[in-house]
């Protein structure tokens, strides 16, 4: 009501000479835009009136349309900004754990299954896993090196597995894989913390990469999700934050035997 | 008021008294219009501004390169501490490898926080040391300046006695070297204050142990 009534006085004998109360009759806000623009018109068609008393025409040319491309301009450009802020605020803040969601085809264990992944414990010997691949479980004190290491033999699960804890991401493969896409899984994982690859028998997919919780099974080297899977989650599915990749076991020496050391020192 | 009335009713009346009355309207949506534009503005600017200045470093930046490959830089000159620590036969090489494996790896934790903070992934998604502003890259082995080979590392793991000293001393003061050379990198890249103070600390603490590394093995030969 309010807002109408700065305009109201002069308007309110428009409504009854021309009886145009039904349009402005709408929700208040509008009424006022409404309102608004006719008004207007004819009083600018005034001003430049008293010279020439031809209205008719002027009444339409009389819209602000310099004001009117100033608001659509302004509005426009600071819808675009705060909306580009929004959304790459959006995106910036998207935890690892969403993005992994994202990913097409991946098993997040630590949701469908978490009772199996949920002891921790050192063991010494042979383990048996749920999962092949394991991702998660009890696992050898030692953990294999995981500095962007390529191995091309097998490789301990329970050696793995440490290396898993600490938030590596683990690449297996089919050991008949042509050579050629060896090579290219190898140039995702070659020279990058948390990462480590070997060849695998027994796979039921020809490539798997895990980490922590997480496993997915894949046909072809060449899947962008290989590196999507490792960068999400390469020290981020960790479950000790800050823990090393350096040093452990850093040969294929007893195969898929797991290696007792005597200091935890590497070797 | 009621002259507008009755001269919205009578066209001719309203061109004459018209103006005077009606025109302090339109200069007031003027002036409605250049405050709000104003107001508009300021806000966009202050937008664009916060968006710009206020931002974390991204993920191209160097501040992400460097905390990342310093990162791995890092990870590797522990394993190789940890080695000197355990093996050395000078206590003098026991005493400096427990120093730099703490210290190095208390680094790596302070550069994953700074990622975590400025919402990047610990994995870049581009080359190692692209962010370097003199481009110096990775060798052939992709390895970053003053890193060892897989096989030196093999080799210090494997040797005994004085040779761990002798090979440690060595690979430490290149990696060394490759690591004061990556700090200043970043500090002509970059004037974030965390990342600078850390970088000049590298610098500092590790040119001293190259000198100190470099009597050691003076000393022994």
């Amino acid at each position: 009501m309010s807002i109408s009534t700065p305009g109201g006085p002069q308007r309110r004998p428009t409504v009854v000479s021309t009886g145009k109360k039904p349009a402005a009759g709408r929700p208040a806000a509008d009424a006022k835009a409404g309102s608004g623009k006719p008004a207007t018109p004819q009083r600018s068609g005034g001003g430049k009136g008293p010279r020439k008393p031809i209205t008719p025409v002027k009444v339409s040319q009389g819209r602000p349309w310099g004001p009117i491309a100033l608001f659509v301009a302004v509005g426009v450009l600071a819808t675009a900004i705060i909306g580009y802020g929004a959304w790459a605020t959006f995106k910036g803040s998207q935890s690892w754990q969403d993005k992994a969601a994202q990913i097409e085809g991946i098993v997040n264990f630590r949701k469908t299954d978490p009772e199996s992944i949920s002891d921790q414990e050192h063991r010494a010997g042979k383990i048996e896993y749920k999962q092949s691949p394991p991702v998660g479980g009890p696992h050898n004190p030692t953990w294999q090196r995981c500095l962007g290491d390529v191995y091309d033999a097998p490789i301990a699960n329970e050696h793995a597995l440490h290396s898993l804890e600490h938030g590596a991401v683990w690449l297996t493969y089919r050991p008949d894989l042509p050579v050629a896409d060896v090579e290219k899984l190898a140039s995702v994982i070659r020279n990058n913390d948390f990462m480590l690859m070997s060849p695998y028998e027994g796979l039921d997919a020809p490539i798997s990469v895990q980490a922590w919780g997480y496993q997915l099974k894949l046909d072809n080297a060449d899947d962008p999700r290989i590196k999507e899977f490792a960068t999400v989650l390469a020290q981020n599915a960790s479950v000790e934050p800050g823990v090393p990749c350096s040093s452990g076991n850093y040969t294929t020496g007893t195969g898929t035997e797991p290696r007792e050391l005597e200091p935890s020192m590497g070797g | 008021m009621v002259d507008v009335a009755t001269a919205l009713q009578d066209p001719p009346v309203e061109e004459r008294t018209g103006p005077a009355e009606a025109s302090r309207s339109p200069r007031a949506l003027r002036y409605l219009t250049l405050a709000l534009a104003a107001l508009l503005l300021l806000g966009v600017g202050w937008t664009a501004a916060t968006l710009v200045a206020g931002r974390a470093p991204g993920e191209n930046s160097p501040e992400a390169g460097f905390a990342r490959d310093m990162s791995r830089h890092h990870a590797q000159a522990v394993e190789m501490a940890m080695v000197a620590y355990a093996n050395g036969q000078d206590p003098a090489i026991r005493q400096i490898g427990y120093d730099m494996a703490l210290t190095q790896q208390g680094q790596i934790g302070q550069m994953q926080r700074w990622l975590q903070e400025w919402n990047l992934l610990p994995t870049g998604s581009r080359p190692a040391m692209e962010w370097m502003p003199d481009g110096i890259t990775v060798d052939n082995n992709g390895l970053m300046p003053g890193m060892a080979t897989r096989e030196q590392i093999t080799q210090l793991h494997e040797a005994q006695g004085a040779e761990v000293d002798r090979i440690f001393i060595e690979l430490m003061i290149k990696h060394h070297i490759g690591g004061v050379h990556m700090a200043d990198g970043v500090l002509k890249a970059s004037d974030r204050p965390e990342v600078a103070r850390m970088a000049e600390a590298m610098k500092l603490s590790q040119q001293k142990e190259i000198n100190e590394l470099r009597k050691l093995q003076q000393a022994s030969s």
